[in-house]
């Protein structure tokens, strides 16, 4: 007994070095940056397009996965955040919408928290130019105003889970062990110097590779740290709950990054190749002749038989 | 799931629907659609990772019953079907242009004995 309490207090003194030393090189917390007033000062401050002379195929592949566009959606994510707001806020006796004008960035964080993580370095004329530009884009849709349509989609799809999310934002998860992440860092795989404006330094963010960083949005369910909770994705709770307690050992990024082949393509169901990877088929049949019973006879019958196996790593459909 | 005879007529449609019910607002039997209601699970089908579902459709070959005196014999009224099975994906619940075809196959099936009910 004492030998199996020793072997434990080792094991916690080794935890206890580790928390001490720290993993990461985040930072203390930094003081935020101002709010961001527009639509256009968020987008600036999150554009990818910086990280384009240097990335170039990375950034590629980033440009046509759904993180790129992640307000617009498919696009039903746009019309969605709409729904959200006249089907639900405003209903709601307590939400204090009861027009635009009183929408506010922690109303829109229901949908932000993983659609637009950065709203919350904004000021809510912002999450209200956001409603305004979306309902502006549904309405040149419906008018038939083609240029009009493509000039407002773009302003939303300016909005995006772009590199400096992941690679900066939401790349530390553990701030206490980890660190705050620094505006001058980009976190990913490496430690060292970056050659980029602004971005002077590169770090190593431990949860980089693993499904727990993906975790923060393709969520476990009810997002209960809101007053109001929200529900999209359950894919990261089916992950660890069924999963992993099924023996699984491959992280989101093993299948979705880099089996595919995708990189920073990251596909869903849309895509041939996650298709595959997701779900095998089989069918057989066969014919024969069912002696049912005396009321109905013989039944000539055809017996069709469809075997499905989901390859995935969590359940499929998910939402 | 469907079945047609070899001039194109359908005679068996079925489906089977995999996928999450949330719950609305977390109370009740009421499923929600938007994320502003959504919460929680008040049923399950979707296919969980690592499952095997298999699923089992019978389909009735087209008979007819032909009276003949006091006998009735039953005839085959078409000895061949053509089945054809399709997993689709509906991201948002309906055939609304955004639906993708994951899988398709086609089988053919034939009773081609002599056969009379006796």
């Amino acid at each position: 007994m004492k030998k199996i309490l020793g072997m434990g207090l080792l094991a916690c003194s080794f935890i206890l070095l580790g928390a001490v030393h720290g993993f990461g090189a985040g930072g203390p917390k930094t003081e935020p940056l101002p709010k961001a007033k527009t639509i256009k000062e968020l987008a600036a401050r999150y554009d990818s397009g910086k990280c384009l002379e240097c990335h170039e195929e990375v950034h590629k592949q980033w440009s046509n996965s759904l993180h790129s566009h992640s307000i617009l959606g498919s696009p039903r994510t746009a019309p969605t955040i709409i729904t959200a707001v006249d089907a639900g806020l405003k209903k709601f006796a307590y939400s204090g919408v009861k027009e635009d004008k009183d929408l506010k960035v922690e109303h829109l964080m229901i949908c932000a928290k993983c659609h637009l993580p950065q709203l919350n370095e904004a000021t809510d004329d912002v999450a209200q130019e956001i409603v305004a530009t979306i309902r502006a884009w549904q309405k040149a849709q419906k008018d038939g105003d083609e240029a009009k349509t493509e000039q407002l989609q773009e302003t939303i799809a300016s909005l995006n889970i772009g590199c400096m999310v992941c690679h900066n934002k939401v790349a530390l998860i553990h701030k206490y062990a980890d660190g705050y992440p620094q505006p001058d860092t980009v976190y990913g795989s490496k430690d060292g110097a970056h050659e980029a404006e602004g971005l002077p330094k590169m770090a190593v963010a431990p949860a980089m590779g693993e499904s727990i960083l993906c975790g923060q949005c393709h969520g476990q369910g009810p997002n209960f740290e809101f007053d109001h909770p929200s529900q999209c994705a359950t894919l990261y709770g089916s992950y660890l709950f069924s999963y992993m307690a099924h023996g699984g050992s491959e992280s989101c990024q093993d299948c979705h990054m880099r089996k595919s082949g995708l990189g920073h393509d990251i596909q869903a169901y849309k895509d041939e190749k996650m298709i595959a990877m997701a779900v095998d088929v089989k069918v057989d049949g066969r014919s024969l002749f069912w002696r049912k019973n005396k009321a109905e006879g013989v039944v000539p019958i055809g017996v069709i038989d469809v075997e499905m196996l989901n390859k995935a790593g969590h359940v499929i459909p998910d939402g | 799931m469907t079945a047609k005879t070899k001039d194109g007529k359908e005679v068996y449609k079925e489906q089977k629907i995999y996928m999450p019910f949330p719950g609305r607002m977390g109370r009740g039997k009421e499923m929600g659609r938007g994320p502003y209601e959504k919460s929680g699970l008040l049923r399950e089908t979707s296919l969980a990772p690592g499952a095997h579902v298999h699923e089992t459709f019978e389909v009735s070959y087209p008979v007819i019953d032909v009276k003949k005196g006091d006998v009735t014999r039953r005839e085959l009224a078409a000895d061949e079907l053509k089945v054809a099975v399709k997993l689709w994906y509906l991201p948002f619940g309906e055939f609304d242009g955004n639906e993708v075809a994951w899988f398709e196959a086609e089988k053919n099936l034939d009773l081609k004995t002599e056969w009379v009910w006796h």
